[in-house]
């Protein structure tokens, strides 16, 4: 075979498109070591006269930025143990339980893919707002604020996903009955067989699914400034960021909000490059994001 | 745990048919259940499903038909299709420029990311180091809307990045943001700029399952490299380009954080789209019933490009 020639058209294009997607970041990092009133000054100039830490400093301080990882955190963490957890339980049921009503319980746990979320933003605000003795409210949901002052409203419309039922029950259907039904006889009960030979058989799966979820509910926007307006004390990172983008000047606070933002994307960012593998295989699966 | 097969045991001694009952009696038993087992582990998903899924959806069905003020559920007052009539009547501001914001705007991304991608993935799919590529153009997918867009809209500013690329090459600023006429394309370049790696991967996937054989035949044949593209790769990749094309689709009718962070929708009603509409309605305004009433419009276009989607695939599917 004629020996290929270096195909440096294709790495003119791929290298092109590679700094497109990161010289966005890279401004991010820029911005937030420069000092005040050279960001937005003109000419523009992408490196910056110093690399001082003030703005990190004054993110920390101004944004409150422990409360709003802690928050962060917290409301990422229930969602994806709660994700993960429901959608083995179910999965598992759906692929390997024999019981009547099975077809029509997975044929309601597609049909819930099909829903887009923005459908569910008014109905999800106002349940949670009238949710019955929560909250100073009344058993028939008047009178209080409902759920919505707690950080348990950041995660219940997270708590369960159609697509990760759907997703644990396609891998556990792979298991072979015999390995499971060898546990049975052996006196496990259905406890016992899904966490000693479901659980650990679907581990990679579950790792992705979990990473998904994750990164989703670290990145989640426009659900947490709903519940944030009710009450700023369950604020999470992206809108804690961009209430202080909003509200102060922009010139002045951009660097302030670009340290921030750094600060904000990091932990999600060090577990993808960790864990790429599995997350590329999760972004295969469920399609397109 | 009780010891269903126990009884079993001392049944061995009586009649044949009595065992077999008993027997058959077991595994009843068992498969009984196993029913309640797996009900149990279905329970909190079917409970969430039913608050957070079936009621909500008649609720705002219920509330797409009525007029509230949002306080007192005995308050709800129902108008008919009156919310509907509204939002098409005369002077509305939804069909246009909102609803065909949305198209122009989904439209836009599908346009920009699938050329960008379908370029990128022929060139990385000759590379080497494929991983480390796949990596960097994944970083605006793992990254929050909030950064995205407050990067880029900063980035558009007269002292940003973009306006100082055009000054240094002597070009007049932009502003992008600010201009009812620029606002919108420059807010698709981002929602795309964001969806180009996921697409590459999926183009990518598709790209690995051409033969070689194919290739190499062109090659023998002294195809060039733009015949071998539009007669071999286009035809063969038309799965993978189909369905990031309805995938993206779908997104860019439905996505409004982006625009939330970056212009708010305007200026005017300029980046002004539907989802972020009904959020406005209800949000801001208080008309809940206005807003669940454009929340099913953009449900029904959204569903009618699933079905066209799942058609197109299921028809695909016969011909294989």
């Amino acid at each position: 075979m004629r020996r290929r020639r270096f195909p440096w058209v294709s790495y003119l294009v791929v290298v092109a498109g590679a700094v497109l997607t990161v010289v966005p970041f890279l401004d991010m990092v820029m911005t937030s070591f420069k000092g005040p009133g050279e960001a937005g000054r003109l000419p523009y100039r992408f490196l910056p006269e110093a690399f001082g830490l003030a703005n990190y400093r004054a993110a920390i301080g101004q944004l409150n930025l422990p409360v709003l990882f802690r928050n962060s955190l917290v409301a990422t963490a229930l969602i994806t143990g709660s994700v993960l957890l429901t959608s083995s339980l179910a999965g598992y049921a759906l692929a390997k339980l024999r019981f009547r009503g099975r077809d029509f319980v997975f044929r309601l746990v597609l049909s819930t893919m099909m829903f887009p979320p923005f459908l569910f933003f008014v109905p999800h605000f106002l349940i949670l707002v009238h949710w019955p003795l929560a909250g100073g409210n009344d058993l028939f949901g008047r009178g209080g604020a409902g759920l919505t002052v707690s950080i348990v409203a950041l995660t219940m419309p997270f708590l369960v996903s159609g697509f990760g039922i759907f997703l644990m029950r396609q891998f556990v259907v792979a298991i072979p009955d015999e390995v499971l039904e060898a546990a049975r006889i052996d006196g496990a009960g259905e406890f016992t067989v899904w966490w000693r030979i479901v659980v650990p058989q679907t581990k990679p799966v579950l790792v992705t699914l979990g990473l998904l979820t994750f990164v989703d509910a670290w990145n989640e926007y426009i659900w947490a400034l709903l519940v944030s307006t009710a009450d700023p004390d369950v604020m999470t990172l992206p809108v804690g960021i961009q209430l202080l983008q909003d509200y102060v000047d922009p010139a002045r606070t951009m660097p302030v909000v670009m340290a921030g933002l750094v600060l904000s994307i990091l932990p999600v960012l060090v577990l993808f490059l960790l864990l790429q593998k599995h997350y590329v295989r999760g972004v295969m699966l469920s399609g397109l994001k | 745990m009780v010891n269903v097969l126990a009884p079993g045991t001392t049944g061995r001694a009586r009649a044949p048919e009595t065992a077999g009952r008993r027997a058959a009696d077991a595994r009843g038993r068992a498969r009984r259940r196993q029913a309640v087992v797996a009900y149990l582990f279905l329970a909190p998903a079917l409970l969430f499903f039913a608050v957070f899924l079936v009621l909500p959806l008649g609720f705002a069905l219920l509330l797409s038909m009525s007029r509230w003020a949002g306080f007192d559920l005995g308050g709800i007052d129902p108008v008919g299709l009156d919310n509907f009539a509204r939002l098409f009547a005369d002077g509305s501001t939804f069909l246009a420029p909102v609803l065909t914001n949305t198209l122009l705007f989904a439209l836009g991304t599908v346009a920009l990311a699938l050329a960008g991608s379908l370029l990128v993935a022929t060139c990385i799919d000759k590379l080497r180091f494929q991983g480390l590529w796949r990596t960097l153009y994944f970083l605006p997918i793992v990254t929050t809307v909030v950064a995205v867009g407050n990067v880029w809209k900063y980035m558009y500013e007269p002292g940003g990045l973009v306006n100082g690329v055009l000054n240094a090459a002597g070009l007049g600023s932009v502003a992008f943001l600010q201009d009812p006429d620029t606002a919108l394309p420059a807010v698709v370049v981002v929602q795309a700029w964001a969806s180009v790696g996921s697409a590459v991967l999926i183009l990518t996937a598709g790209l690995k399952s051409v033969p070689g054989s194919y290739y190499e035949a062109a090659a023998l044949d002294g195809a060039g490299p733009l015949t071998v593209f539009v007669r071999i790769t286009l035809p063969l990749l038309r799965p993978s380009l189909l369905f990031v094309c309805i995938t993206q689709f779908l997104t860019g009718l439905q996505s409004f954080a982006l625009i939330v962070v970056m212009t708010k929708g305007g200026p005017g009603d300029a980046t002004d789209v539907a989802a972020l509409e009904m959020y406005r309605q209800a949000f801001s305004y208080g008309d809940w019933g206005t807003a669940s009433a454009a929340a099913f419009v953009l449900f029904v276009v959204v569903l009618a490009v699933t079905l066209v989607q799942l058609w197109i695939f299921r028809r695909k599917g016969e011909d294989a």
